[in-house]
């Protein structure tokens, strides 16, 4: 039996907070999704690179980051670094987190997206006279991205729900924090959860068809 | 039948539906012949484990001790901090037995009953910080465990001075082992979580530096709201658990010292 009379007007009056914390939530998304696509384009660089020490790096980090929980990542960038004296504040720790964990995960997406590609066609741009960085910039990359795009868009999606693990690392700032902190106050648990969680959705489902509709304009023939 | 028997015999039957209908939380737990506390693990030392994984502290006790007056068998159910209320909400635990401070804010919520137990607030800083006393957090990075009544009063601290910053853990393991790494500097907690856990030897470079000028933090069983029934009980406990000298027991046992005033002097309850 579930007894428990709702108070939304007491949970409602602090919507303004729960969206402030969202803003913070999206911006360490956003920022993760940015580093996270810097770094998998270099690892995917180490990875083609034929140096046997950068590929070992790209290997460790991308078996890493797909391999271990998120929770994990996060918890070792705070407390794990900290017990090195390498203090990161529990905003830089959850961000060098998910970037790290994007990172991992783009990469292998930019891996896959490079074996769709056909080598043929590689060649064939060589045997119109374009050098093989020219094949790469004209024929490989446009395809490539064109096919690792929406996998992307569902990492992004990942990176926003992925920032409610903050609060393990003393995060209070963003959505998740928020609401942990509200709900400690007040007890009324399930107004604040539920709101937090229509707000994640909203946010999740905006990503993504702003990506569909990004996607729709960018890779039209 | 006439109409008066059909009456009668309708009366009889709603009364022995309607009775069977209004067994409250306190008929339930007598008849179900155990007893769920929510009880914190995480917290010694009024909830820990021992060394054989075994739920071990004050709280333990008490719920043991309240099981037993009840004729039941006790069953500790470890909740976290935060997840107190969705596991009475949802039914997994009959009362919290797990330093709940009682707030007129979460009493709008659930039920409380009178204090069983208070809190003194302690500074535990990190011997590097230069964190003497309570005024010297101003400025300084703290934390405290998320939810708790320290951490509560100690950001709102934190707004009022309008600098240095505020981080709440989620466990107050989390909180120590920041400290010991330097993260924060100091932090406020109840004065027997900050013996324990200095002198645990878990962590180094940590001292008790003062005592926080909060209020004194006094904690309650808590259960549903309506459950009037219940928490009538659970007060009578909390009662003769002090008059027989049973909480003075437990607390030489688990904290050590004198055992705190649970009454508030000029007001009643």
């Amino acid at each position: 039996m579930f007894n428990y009379t709702f108070h939304w007007n007491q949970a409602l009056r602090a919507l303004p907070q729960m969206l402030d914390g969202a803003l913070v939530t999206l911006q360490v998304a956003v920022l993760s999704m940015v580093i996270g696509l810097a770094c998998a384009i270099a690892l995917t660089g180490f990875r083609l690179s034929g140096s046997r020490i950068l590929s070992g790096i790209a290997a460790v980090w991308v078996e890493v980051a797909r391999n271990t929980p998120a929770l994990f990542q996060i918890y070792m960038a705070h407390f794990g670094l900290g017990n090195f004296g390498i203090h990161l504040s529990p905003y830089a720790a959850l961000l060098a987190g998910i970037a790290f964990n994007n990172a991992g995960y783009l990469a292998e997406n930019f891996r896959g997206a490079l074996k769709a590609i056909p080598e043929t066609q590689t060649r064939a741009g060589r045997s119109l006279g374009m050098n093989s960085l020219q094949a790469f910039r004209f024929i490989v990359l446009p395809q490539m991205l064109r096919v690792a795009y929406l996998p992307a868009t569902n990492q992004m999606v990942w990176a926003i729900l992925m920032t409610s693990l903050g609060v393990t690392v003393g995060m209070n700032t963003d959505l998740a924090g928020v609401t942990q902190e509200l709900n400690a106050r007040s007890f009324r648990t399930f107004e604040f959860f539920a709101i937090a969680a229509v707000i994640y959705y909203f946010i999740a489902k905006a990503v993504t068809l702003a990506a569909r509709a990004l996607a729709w304009r960018m890779f039209r023939y | 039948m006439n109409k008066v028997s059909v009456l009668v015999f309708g009366l009889m039957a709603a009364t022995a539906l309607g009775g069977a209908a209004h067994a409250d939380k306190l008929d339930d737990i007598i008849g179900s012949g155990t007893l769920r506390c929510a009880v914190v693990l995480d917290f010694p030392p009024m909830g820990s484990r021992d060394a054989d994984n075994q739920p071990v502290g004050f709280d333990v006790d008490y719920c043991n001790d309240l099981a037993k007056a009840l004729g039941v068998t006790a069953e500790i159910v470890e909740t976290p901090f935060p997840e107190r209320i969705p596991a009475l909400m949802s039914g997994r635990v009959d009362v919290g037995v797990a330093s709940t401070s009682d707030t007129l804010e979460r009493a709008k919520t659930v039920g409380m009953t009178i204090p069983y137990f208070a809190f003194e607030m302690a500074v535990t800083a990190n011997d590097k910080s230069g964190v003497k006393s309570f005024e010297d957090m101003k400025g300084k990075v703290v934390g405290a465990t998320a939810g708790t009544y320290e951490a509560i009063a100690l950001e709102e601290q934190v707004k009022a001075w309008g600098e240095g910053e505020f981080r709440p853990y989620q466990t107050q393991a989390d909180v120590f082992l920041a400290l010991s790494q330097g993260q924060i500097d100091a932090t406020v907690s109840t004065s027997t979580v900050a013996q324990a856990n200095v002198k645990s030897g878990n962590f180094t470079g940590l001292s008790v530096v003062g005592k926080a000028p909060f209020d004194t933090d006094y904690v309650a069983l808590f259960t549903n709201r309506e459950e009037y029934g219940l928490i009538n009980y659970l007060n009578l406990f909390i009662n003769q658990q002090v008059r027989t000298g049973r909480y003075a027991e437990l607390y030489e046992k688990w904290v050590g010292g004198e055992a705190p005033d649970l009454t508030v002097g000029g007001v009643y309850r």
